[in-house]
């Protein structure tokens, strides 16, 4: 079957942080995670807009807490697109979120094999960066062999890098993962996290509560793993830390003047709450 | 060789000592984090541990020939060596178990039980107001269990065993009998600490090697022990006052209007203080009034209280049964700076530093104890490369040794340390930070000098910058300035300072350099380092 625009829908959690991506793009639909404060629960970027919720956050006397959608968010979301032949369902890592899980019983529940569910084995713009990819295959006209090629590809000719203010939110929220080697870091020290194998993992330390030491760091770590080659994409995520987009944003032009900076998106509730206020990262896929 | 020499009074002594030592090195962490009675200073562990750690040195230095002689240096070193408010109380209780073991004749289980009894006895006679789930109750229910008349025909080793398994139970005891503990879900670091020292010397009579940490951390600290409240008082003041003819009691209470956590221990000749208070100059003033003052320690027990937070908060479930990949041994001088190297991950730490060089025995026992498939060691001292490296050649696993020359620059190194890479990875990362970091110090003249063109007076400072003399005068602030401008050229942007045991003012400075920086960022630290009233890294 030859897969196209018309034909095929990508469908993302709200963990993708691409809450327009409908508005953009027809076949492409968000299905929101949850996110409570107490016994208030608000759907992802759907009732609880980022900004909204950082300013939440700091008032908040009890930190939030998420929740993955239902099988039938899903189920729904689905069945509202049965004009379309193929759905290629993409993920936050399954490792960190049981929204995988959710989507896999709402696919078998609907039968057939229209729905195509990947693991990103990410995050964020880990996830919508695929979905674009995916689109570019599409407008062409593709198959369902490239985009599996792709998705893996994507596994693996890709980088995460991100840094935290604190670990504070991913080890309460439990998505710390490897970063617990990290215990006691203090202040004045920055971690330099990835995503590895679908989990939180450091990568090193750099001195300093700013974030110079962390972009020289993400510099040089962006530099050594891409080439001076084009078809070099890269998406910008952040949680209330825009001075330091705009600083990221030239040092990657910098380093390649290349890239196509194809997303810069806000870090939505539900990945806030693990991330935490200040984080800032990065993904990069080239092609 | 011949047959084995007769094990002298001195070498059993040590052997046991050791043992206590070993097994409250490994849970000097654990112990730490459990702490929040009588304040959640959270050094509980660490004071045992260096307690314990000056007793095995005066006994490794002893050359005392029978055992009354090594029982009254044991006491002496316990007095002298005693940390905090657990390491007093320590003793203490090796103070009344000392009197019973000095004695001429066998150790056998009755001796052994009366040791206990006197311990207990003199654990309470040293606080005024006992408090039950504390050590000392811990000291009683061993007391108590040596007593117990089945026991009268065992061996020292099965008597230990059984105190061991008694003392586990009056450990788990503890929260039931201390609300602060209840409602912070944890038992009580100093009974903790005890317990510790018993097995040790459980193991080391067995003559098995000192039992590892806890895999699954029993009485790990749980999130509640965060909140426990500071300590109304801000600094933890230990010293030692000698004169003649000591009124303890007298001191005593002129030192309880001061503060709260008073321990007053001691003998006529000479008495360890210790007191949470404000106004520490004011209770070392009572003690000049009297005598000689020795071995002051003042510490500021909110940083170690916010520290401590940190690690809880940032390190809930530590895996301590964990082989590493890669370990850290760092040789560190000062208690602050030792903290920072351990926040940071250092495996272990040993004090050590300009004029007390550890040995490279020291290093290696360090190395061999790293629970981690390669080490790497950090010196901090250019006097101390060298013996790493003897170590490093020694030890029975991959060592290597990163050549930092001073604490700052192995601060910068060990920043970059992470446990789940490789040495090698390690390596690299440390060395480059070594390569990037700038270093300086502040320090005192010990002579008349022309030091690289700058006349240097004894007794005046003397301000470094990359081991070159920069700026010499009396006026401190302008000696710590010069440095600190000299490193902050070349567009640094992170300035770490760690301060020295004697605390220097740094306001002054801090304002200026707001003014002059304003786009550096400043890491303050009580680094507690002797000599050197500052340490300077400039990143």
């Amino acid at each position: 079957m030859r897969l196209t625009n018309e034909n095929t829908a990508v469908v993302m959690d709200s963990t993708a942080d691409f809450p327009d991506a409908q508005e953009r793009f027809p076949n492409l639909r968000v299905v929101p995670l949850y996110v409570s404060f107490g016994a208030e629960t608000f759907r992802d970027y759907v009732e609880l807009d980022p900004h909204t919720f950082y300013a939440r956050l700091r008032s908040a006397s009890a930190t939030p807490t998420t929740s993955q959608p239902t099988p039938q968010d899903f189920l729904a979301t689905y069945e509202e697109l049965a004009g379309y032949e193929r759905i290629y369902s993409l993920h936050i890592s399954s490792r960190l979120s049981g929204t995988c899980g959710s989507a896999s019983l709402a696919a078998q529940e609907l039968g057939g094999d229209a729905v195509r569910l990947l693991d990103t084995e990410s995050v964020s713009v880990g996830i919508s960066m695929l979905a674009l990819g995916i689109r570019r295959l599409l407008e062409r006209g593709t198959s369902d062999a490239e985009i599996e090629a792709l998705a893996a590809s994507h596994r693996q000719r890709s980088g995460l890098l991100f840094t935290v203010d604190t670990l504070e939110f991913l080890a309460r929220g439990g998505r710390i993962g490897r970063a617990r080697a990290l215990a006691g870091s203090l202040l004045h020290v920055k971690p330099i996290l990835t995503i590895a194998d679908g989990e939180v993992v450091p990568l090193t330390r750099v001195r300093g509560r700013g974030r110079e030491k962390a972009l020289q760091e993400f510099r040089r770590r962006f530099e050594a793993a891409t080439t001076a080659a084009d078809g070099l994409h890269v998406g910008i995520a952040h949680a209330e830390a825009d001075d330091a987009v705009a600083q990221l944003r030239a040092l990657v032009l910098d380093a390649r003047p290349q890239t196509e900076i194809e997303l810069v998106t806000s870090l939505g509730a539900v990945v806030g709450t693990h991330a935490g206020p200040g984080t800032i990262g990065f993904f990069w896929f080239q092609d | 060789m011949g047959s084995p020499m007769p094990v002298t009074e001195l070498a059993r002594a040590r052997e046991l000592a050791r043992g206590s030592l070993a097994t409250l090195e490994a849970n000097r962490r654990r112990i730490d984090d459990l702490n929040v009675y009588p304040v959640p200073d959270g050094d509980t562990g660490t004071n045992l541990t260096l307690t314990a750690r000056a007793i095995v040195e005066s006994l490794e230095a002893s050359t005392a020939a029978d055992r009354a002689a090594v029982a009254k240096e044991l006491t002496r070193a316990a007095l002298m060596g005693a940390r905090g408010n657990s390491g007093v109380i320590f003793s203490q209780i090796l103070r009344g178990a000392g009197e019973v073991l000095g004695e001429p004749g066998a150790i056998d289980a009755t001796r052994i039980r009366r040791a206990f009894r006197g311990a207990s006895d003199a654990a309470y006679r040293a606080v005024r107001r006992p408090v039950e789930g504390t050590m000392l109750s811990v000291i009683r229910e061993l007391a108590e269990e040596a007593e117990n008349p089945r026991h009268a025909a065992l061996s020292p080793l099965e008597l230990f065993r059984a105190l061991v398994g008694r003392g586990e139970i009056a450990l788990a005891r503890t929260p039931e009998q201390l609300a602060v503990l209840r409602e912070a879900g944890v038992v009580d670091a100093g009974g903790a600490g005890l317990l510790e020292i018993v097995r040790g010397i459980s193991a080391a009579l067995a003559g098995e090697r000192p039992p590892d940490a806890p895999a699954e951390a029993a009485h790990e600290a749980g999130i509640d022990a965060i909140h426990q409240e500071l300590s109304p008082f801000r600094y933890c003041t230990v010293f030692v006052v000698e004169g003649d003819e000591l009124d303890a009691e007298a001191l005593e209470e002129q030192l309880e209007r001061l503060g709260d956590s008073l321990l007053v221990v001691g003998d006529s000749s000479a008495l360890k203080i210790h007191v949470h208070t404000d106004e520490p100059g004011a209770a070392l003033a009572l003690a000049t009034a009297l005598g000689t003052i020795e071995g002051v320690e003042i510490a500021n027990m909110h940083t170690q209280t916010e520290q401590r937070s940190e690690r809880l908060l940032e390190a809930r479930a530590p895996d301590l049964g964990l082989i590493l990949e890669t370990g850290v041994v760092a040789i560190v001088p000062g208690a602050g700076n030792r903290r920072l190297f351990e926040s940071y991950g250092a495996t272990r730490v040993i004090e050590g530093g300009q004029t007390m060089n550890p040995s490279t025995e020291d290093i290696l026992g360090a190395i061999e104890a790293t629970p981690a498939t390669e080490v790497l060691v950090l010196p901090n001292n250019s006097n101390v490369i060298l013996s790493a490296e003897q170590a490093a050649k020694l030890a029975t696993k991959p060592v290597r040794v990163i050549p930092s020359r001073s604490v700052q620059a192995g601060l910068a190194a060990i920043v970059r340390y992470l446990p789940s890479l490789s040495a090698a990875e390690n390596e690299a990362a440390m060395a480059e930070a070594l390569a990037q970091v700038a270093t300086g110090e502040v320090t005192i003249a010990s002579r008349d000098v022309e030091l690289d063109g700058v006349a240097v007076r004894k007794g005046s400072y003397l301000g470094l910058a990359d081991g070159e003399a920069v700026a010499s005068s009396p006026d401190f602030d302008e000696v710590a300035f010069a440095v600190v401008e000299r490193l902050l050229g070349n567009g640094r942007e992170v300035l770490t300072i760690l301060t020295g045991a004697d605390e220097p003012e740094l306001a002054r400075i801090l304002d200026r350099l707001e003014q002059s920086h304003p786009q550096v960022e400043l890491d303050v630290q009580p680094g507690g380092q002797p000599h050197y009233p500052l340490l300077l890294a400039a990143e």
